[in-house]
């Protein structure tokens, strides 16, 4: 296990009995008592579900793990019991949501490694045209601005229409190149899962940087289209 | 710690259901006719008394100026917010209502929180009766689309009436879980909730119990009133070209119209036409349970068929808004509509063949209708309050967020912290500084909404988080958003310098703060009283009116004539002594005085064979009995 903290030993606020092994974010109970453990400061997601920092995972095994820690941890299933125990469910009800949220998609996982590993900070995207991609964003561009144009002046149905068929043209190219970025995302992964390499984290950031540029183009496009 | 009820509280009915611990059935509880609908329209009586559900529905003929329906429309909503619906619905807002609307109910004022905890109190009344005990904890059902405003002036609701809300549960979900769908089965459900004011649809995947929303979408504006507005909207016109008579200048007319109209619309959903007839001089509202008689009517009697075609024609439109947000929540959801295993229909408005027809069509499936769609929501609120009692442990429900959170960034755009359709309970965290030496508050402003600009989502929420005067940059404070299993937020802050946490106040844009929640709390206790005063009232007067009629008809009858004139006065001294009573407040005195003229029409009723004349002399209930 990658930095997980382990060593770490506390004990149980109901029994006093030991809790270890584990960082506290994934002592989810108490081995002898069975009560909820406090998430014990920052939750690291990865820890949370005694998952090494890796980016390739099963959606499988990790969708059973949310499964069975739902029905263990939900509020519902504590809600007869005493005040401090039932904020306990639900601090980590919320944190196993938004660590399932995050890692089973993708993106969200490496975009959310990136930040653990201190390569990206928060909030920082990039929202500059990658070079190569310059001409096309320009044409793009440029047919969002006629039909929106065309729009507003009311413009007869065939332009309209010419205009709507040529941008869905577009789309379907930069959705295809959304889905090549991922596929060149999800080829890095191995770098870092295998080798720790920590270049492949700088080059995985660059990608995300192509991807969340790409993807609000293809947004921006789908809502014009559909307004 | 005491039993938990299940409440829908609905736009034009609700409902209160509870779960056989047993048999882990639920069921709804009725009342003493056997309906299980209570309609959530409150009153307020000259005395000052509130009247509740049926009674109440009545006065909206004959008081429409004190009585107030489809409130939910205006949960947890600015004035701004309702400009429209003002036009349509005769709610009277009175002024200074920018953060929470009050309404002008004859001459006092109630915000929405409060009107609903009427409406929540007779359903908890009604448990109480049923239990014997008193009863003071719910889960109350809120359509999946409602805002945190909306869900937050529901729970102020529950506390005003003395309900500790233990959860809200989304309509569409605890549809679900009531449909007695097979939970062993792994399933993809559509529920789809059209009910009198809201449209929900949810998409949830059932796996072993587990009953997981993948996403929502609806509208919260969007119900079977906007139908019964429409169709009044379009007889309305027509009665204007065809007499030159502007029925809505008459208030009361108007109700009776719109009582018209949705009986219409009630039967289009059984046969292919449905006779509308209005008299435009109706007979005098202090008489509903007269039908209308057009005998006196100078102005004439507006007469026309309303066939099924016609009505759809009108009505798509409508129906038609409601597929956006289907289609919206299938994508969110990443599943295509013939992935749809079952499909759910909830809500009376599901009852309109037009609409079934489109969920079908959209689909592709027959959608269920096995079960009562004005009950489904209660009866899944109730199996949610068994499993907070600890009870049905095969079943857990994970719900969703319907919207995206997000706090205001520099030049009014919006950040989102958590996404709509996310698990709820769900968390951000998120970082904040100074910009200036010794600045010792930072504003933060909280919305919910999908657009990217400030002013296109909704407010929440403002406040300042106190910072200790330091150098620019220098004070790190960690925000935490929690949006519980609620769906409702609450923020704490924590010092990172100093390891200090603490609660932050938030004032709500729009809605109560906890003193104005803890105020009306009090000021309905010293209502409770009165509302019973009223409720005795109201059935003692109607009984009386309808023993006054009955008797008065039965002395013309033949048989009459056998009375001695020693009868004959006691019987006109009780009916003078009753209308007396009548002219007070007071129940106690009508009841007496009800029951004196039962006495001395004994021997007429023994004369009478007429058996609708018998059983009202004989006290049965006044609205079984036929004149």
């Amino acid at each position: 296990m990658k930095k997980s903290g382990a060593g770490v030993l506390l004990a149980c606020w109901e029994c006093r009995g030991a809790l270890a092994g584990v960082p506290p974010a994934a002592n989810h109970f108490c081995d002898q008592c069975g009560k909820v453990q406090p998430l014990g400061g920052e939750a690291d997601y990865f820890s949370f579900f005694r998952l090494p920092r890796r980016l390739g995972l099963d959606p499988a095994q990790l969708e059973k793990q949310f499964h069975d820690l739902s029905w263990k941890l939900h509020p519902d299933r504590f809600h007869q019991a005493g005040d401090y125990e039932r904020s306990l469910s639900l601090e980590r009800t919320a944190v196993l949501n938004d660590a399932y949220r995050t890692l089973r998609d993708p993106v969200s996982r490496v975009e959310y490694l990136l930040r653990l590993e201190g390569v990206r900070k928060d909030g920082e995207v990039k929202q500059q045209a990658p070079a190569d991609l310059l001409e096309e964003v320009f044409e793009l561009n440029e047919y969002l601005e006629e039909l929106r144009a065309a729009k507003s002046a009311g413009g007869d149905a065939r332009a309209l229409d010419d205009l709507r068929h040529r941008l869905e043209k577009t789309r379907a190219a930069f959705q295809e190149k959304l889905d090549a970025v991922l596929a060149e995302l999800t080829a890095q992964f191995s770098a870092w899962d295998e080798r720790g390499d920590r270049a492949a984290l700088v080059r995985l950031s660059e990608i995300l940087n192509r991807h969340s540029y790409i993807r609000n183009l293809v947004r921006n496009v789908t809502e014009e289209l559909e307004s | 710690m005491g039993r938990i009820i299940g409440i829908d509280l609905g736009t034009t009915y609700s409902l209160v259901a509870y779960t056989e611990p047993e048999t882990g059935r639920p069921r709804c509880l009725p009342d003493e006719e056997g309906r299980t609908l209570v309609p959530s329209v409150v009153s307020l009586e000259e005395s000052g008394a509130v009247v509740v559900g049926w009674p109440a529905r009545e006065r909206l003929l004959r008081q429409p100026e004190r009585t107030v329906y489809s409130v939910k429309r205006l949960m947890g909503r600015g004035r701004a917010d309702v400009a429209d619906e003002l036009k349509l619905f005769p709610f009277r807002v009175a002024p200074g209502s920018e953060s929470v609307i009050q309404i002008d109910l004859g001459g006092k004022v109630f915000t929405p929180p409060e009107v609903s905890a009427f409406v929540l109190r007779e359903l908890k009344r009604r448990a109480e009766k049923f239990f014997g005990e008193e009863v003071t904890r719910a889960v109350i059902t809120v359509p999946a689309y409602f805002n945190d405003a909306q869900r937050q002036a529901t729970k102020d609701a529950g506390r005003i009436a003395g309900l500790e809300v233990e959860r809200l549960v989304n309509e569409p979900t605890a549809a679900s879980l009531a449909y007695g769908l097979d939970k062993h089965q792994r399933a993809l459900i559509a529920v789809y909730d059209f009910g009198g004011g809201t449209f929900d649809i949810s998409i949830l995947r059932l796996e072993e119990g587990l009953f997981k929303v993948q996403s929502t979408n609806g509208d919260t504006h969007l119900g079977g009133d906007d139908i019964d507005n429409l169709l009044l909207e379009k007889v309305r016109a027509e009665i204007r070209t065809r007499f030159q008579v502007e029925v809505a200048d008459d208030a009361d007319r108007y109700q009776v119209l719109r009582e018209a109209v949705i009986a219409a619309k009630h039967e289009l959903s059984e046969k292919e036409h449905a006779p509308l007839r209005f008299a435009l001089d109706g007979p005098s509202a202090s008489f509903p349970s007269t039908p209308l008689r057009a005998g006196r009517a100078s102005r004439g009697e507006y007469v026309r068929e309303l066939t099924r075609a016609e009505f759809e024609s009108w009505i798509a439109p409508i129906i038609e808004r409601t597929l956006a947000p289907c289609r919206m929540a299938l994508k969110d959801a990443g599943v295509k509509p013939e992935q749809i295993d079952e499909v759910v229909l909830v809500g009376g408005s599901t009852r309109i063949p037009l609409v079934r027809r489109r969920v079908q069509e959209l689909f592709g499936r027959q959608p269920h209708t096995e079960l009562n769609p004005d009950e489904v929501v209660a009866l899944g609120a109730a199996l949610q309050a068994r499993i907070l009692e600890g009870g049905l442990k095969d079943m857990l429900l994970l719900d969703v967020t319907p919207l995206s959170l997000g706090i205001e960034t520099m030049g009014g755009a919006v950040a989102k912290i958590i996404p709509r359709n996310a698990t709820i309970p769900a968390s951000a965290a998120e970082m904040f500084t100074t910009y200036a030496d010794k600045q010792t508050g930072v504003e933060i402003h909280v919305v919910q909404g999908e657009r990217e600009l400030v002013r296109d989502c909704r407010s929440l929420a403002r406040f300042t988080l106190r910072v200790p005067p330091q150098p620019a940059g220098l004070p790190r404070v960690e925000v935490k958003f929690l949006i519980d299993a609620n769906g409702i937020l609450s923020v704490t802050a924590r010092d990172l310098r100093t390891g200090e946490e603490r609660s932050v106040e938030v004032k709500p844009s729009y809605g109560l703060t906890d003193d104005e929640v803890e105020s009306m709390i009090l000021e309905s206790i010293e209502h409770a009283e009165a509302d019973f005063a009223a409720v005795q009232l109201l059935g003692a007067r109607n009984e009386a009116e309808t023993i006054l009629r009955a008797t008065a008809r039965a002395l013309t009858e033949e048989q009459a004539r056998e009375l001695s004139g020693d009868e004959r006065r006691q019987i006109e001294s009780a009916r003078a002594a009753l209308e007396a009573a009548l002219r007070t407040d007071d129940y106690k005195l009508i009841r007496q005085r009800l029951d004196e003229l039962n006495q001395a029409t004994h021997h007429l009723a023994e004369l009478l064979m007429d058996t609708a004349v018998q059983t009202a002399l004989k006290g049965k209930r006044a609205d079984e009995v036929k004149l």
